[in-house]
């Protein structure tokens, strides 16, 4: 139902929108748009309103320690009418980047689940705390230089009071 | 039992006495729900009409306090491991603990940040069951064994 | 009853607000959930769920492990339907390599990833109906889950967490005696959803505490992106099956049910109806099932099979590195999706070439459902909660991982 655009459709409409901040490719399965980190929200927010985007997936955060752009942040977009996936990616040297919950509600959760883990902190968001982790974890377990079996927290905090105490 | 506890020898009066106590203490025990991951599933399966636990006088209650033993089935986490204590607190006397699956022993396959590397770290465990989850047949056979233990238990006598 | 009535006799008055804590152990939570509860006098002012109790940091092993070796992993996250997830992060390592996957391996999956639904749904009604008060229709429905464990032990060795898919097509065939029982399995099972059916969808009690509850509007349900049975029972028609297809599911013809109504009893009319249509995809998958090899003969993914192995030395030492060392697929990212019972399950990979995933992010749907939990239960009463809770159909592995 409504025009039934694919990928090539979306390549001329968002190409002519962002000339230059804007690039394409298709590999193994998936269609990437990778953009410049000014103006991501620009183009999902065109993505969302111009080309029936309404849905979104998924956001994913990864650490990359050893190259300049420290974090990579990739967008799962969705578009029911005309059946089509696209994932906005993006490289980010500092921690932080505006937040898309004004777009999407489904971001409130998605990005506070990259913010505990990964430690992007997202601008903007109504309510930027920890979901997965405890309140008192200091850290961000899925960075790279964050051990597997780092368990020395465990006895940091015994918060309440029930004298427990871990060996291992 | 209170003043009277492990103070007489053993007679007639006090094994029948002790007899019927453990009796009545094995045929009833009623576990505190504490499934916490996938091997909450197969005790529920456990309590369902193929392996039923009602005929051995298990009944599921919800409060820790109308509870004699706690099957902690599931992985621990360190941010539930002050609930469990909490909990197991919370249980009147006498309880006993039963420690269903790999991840309650020891962690299982999940040694990592977040995991308690084995129930046996907070709360006194008397039985251990492996497998990853225990079949039913297991978790029966440990519940069989706890009764076996609590048939020996000398409540009156020294 | 609407949500907006009760939204403007709020704006009236001003209250003061009792915060109750639902805690994490807790019998009608299905798993570890925490919920803080604001209430204003017994109605529902706001929700916050608090999870993290089962975070068992799936995503950071997955980074020391060779992509064979997750696969276990995955089967406890959503343990209620452990087949799909298997076969979910296989379909996403397939795409590195575009694998072609044999005939008979596709139809085995789809029919062992529709068993999944089945044995997932009747987990779902059984605790919600518990939740509710009909202990009798547990009772039923764990006896239906039994048929269906046996034909996974048959087939795979294990009642759960069988671990069965690979990369590439299924771990091995199947015996005889599956079919066999499948068959009958399939015969029977339309009768027995009759008697939930009976029990429920009519009686007066059941139409009371879930007709109108737990409403969630269309435009919300696009935001908050909930999927599966809550986003068609908003009234969008969606199904990965029919509209992204993965595997062979374009062959099968199956319907996929929508609702406009938006609240609890909707829900569960179309779980139950999905019960029905994956038993017709198992019926249509058994008619065509041909012979032949259940694993791909790729030689960067298949390992060679035991008589190969203990005939030629090739054979041997390739096997040895894969099992040992691992396959490497080439750098980039990929991403892999089902349409799981709880809705669409995706895995994002993120590869640098080497024989652990660099990074691997699991889209859970449960923890995207949960989102919407708040805006599906304000306004409502404290024992309602308990009902849109059964009717998200959450389950805790999925959402801490």
């Amino acid at each position: 139902m409504g025009c039934d655009m694919n990928f090539e459709d979306i390549k001329k409409k968002v190409g002519a929108e962002f000339p230059e901040d804007v690039t394409f490719s298709e590999k193994h399965g998936c269609r990437f748009l990778d953009t410049k980190p000014y103006v991501f929200k620009k183009v999902l927010s065109f993505l969302k309103d111009e080309c029936d985007f309404e849905y979104l997936v998924d956001v994913v955060a990864a650490h990359w320690p050893k190259r300049k752009e420290k974090f990579d942040v990739i967008y799962n977009v969705f578009s029911i009418t005309n059946k089509i996936r696209v994932f906005v990616r993006l490289k980010i040297e500092a921690d932080s980047l505006e937040t898309v919950t004004d777009l999407w509600k489904s971001a409130l959760f998605l990005e506070r689940e990259q913010y505990d883990l990964v430690g992007v902190r997202f601008e903007g968001h109504p309510d930027l705390r920890r979901i997965l982790m405890p309140e008192y974890f200091e850290g961000n377990p899925l960075k790279k230089d964050y051990p597997l079996k780092g368990r020395k927290w465990f006895n940091e905090t015994d918060e309440q009071q029930l004298g427990i105490s871990f060996s291992k | 039992m209170g003043v009277m506890e492990h103070k007489f020898s053993d007679n007639i009066l006090t094994t029948s006495v002790d007899g019927l106590v453990n009796w009545a203490r094995r045929s009833s025990l009623w576990p505190v729900t504490f499934g916490l991951a996938c091997c909450a599933i197969e005790m529920m399966a456990t309590g369902a009409a193929r392996y039923d636990l009602d005929r051995l006088g298990v009944i599921f209650r919800a409060t820790p306090r109308q509870s004699d033993v706690m099957i902690v089935a599931g992985t621990v986490t360190r941010k539930m491991a002050p609930v469990l204590r909490k909990v197991y607190n919370q249980m009147p006397e006498p309880k006993w603990v039963i420690a269903m699956g790999s991840c309650a022993t020891s962690g299982g396959i999940f040694d990592t940040y977040a995991t308690v590397q084995g129930v046996d770290e907070i709360v006194p465990v008397d039985f251990y069951i492996p497998g990853c989850p225990p079949r039913p047949e297991s978790l029966l056979d440990a519940i069989v064994a706890l009764q076996q233990q609590i048939k020996t238990e000398k409540i009156l006598r020294k | 009853m609407q949500n907006t009535e009760v939204k403007d006799r709020e704006q009236n008055q001003v209250s003061e607000l009792i915060t109750v804590n639902m805690g994490p152990q807790h019998p009608s939570t299905h798993g570890v959930l925490r919920l803080v509860v604001d209430l204003d006098g017994e109605t529902i002012a706001d929700v916050r769920p608090d999870v993290g109790f089962l975070h068992r940091g799936v995503e950071k092993l997955a980074e020391n492990r060779t992509y064979h070796q997750f696969i276990p992993l995955t089967d406890r996250l959503d343990y209620l339907s452990p087949l799909s997830n298997n076969l979910g992060y296989c379909l996403a390592v397939e795409k590195f390599f575009d694998v072609k996957i044999p005939e008979r391996a596709e139809y085995l999956r789809v029919i062992l990833a529709e068993l999944s639904r089945i044995v997932s749904h009747l987990v779902w009604i059984a605790t919600h109906a518990l939740d509710i008060g009909a202990m009798t229709v547990f009772i039923y429905a764990f006896r239906e889950r039994e048929y269906v464990l046996d034909l996974f032990e048959i087939a795979t060795g294990q009642r759960m967490t069988s671990s069965w898919m690979r990369v590439g097509g299924i771990r091995d065939d199947v015996p005889e005696e599956f079919f066999k029982r499948l068959g009958k399995f399939v015969s029977i099972l339309d009768e027995r959803v009759d008697t939930y059916e009976r029990l429920l969808t009519k009686n007066r009690i059941w139409l009371k505490r879930t007709k109108g509850i737990g409403y969630l509007s269309k435009e919300d349900a696009l935001s908050y992106g909930v999927s599966g049975p809550i986003m068609r029972g908003s009234g969008i028609d969606f199904d990965l099956r029919r509209d992204e297809p993965y595997g062979i599911y374009d062959r099968f013809d199956f319907e996929v049910p929508v609702y406009e109504d938006g609240d609890v009893y909707a829900r569960y009319l179309i779980r139950l109806k999905e019960i029905r249509e994956a038993k017709k995809i198992i019926k249509q998958a058994m008619e065509g099932i041909p012979e032949g090899p259940t694993m791909t003969d790729d030689p960067r993914v298949a390992y060679p099979s035991h008589e190969e192995v203990y005939e030629k030395m090739e054979a041997l030492i390739r096997r040895f590195y894969i099992v040992s060392k691992g396959f490497k697929p080439p750098k980039g990212h990929t991403y892999g999706c089902v349409e799981a019972p709880k809705g669409e399950l995706g895995y994002y990979i993120i590869s640098d070439g080497d024989a652990k995933p660099y990074r691997l992010k699991i889209r859970a749907p449960s923890f995207v459902n949960l989102g919407a939990l708040p805006e599906m239960s304000r306004g409502y009463m404290l024992a309602d909660l308990v009902a849109v809770i059964g009717s998200v159909d959450i389950v805790l592995g999925e959402i801490d991982r």
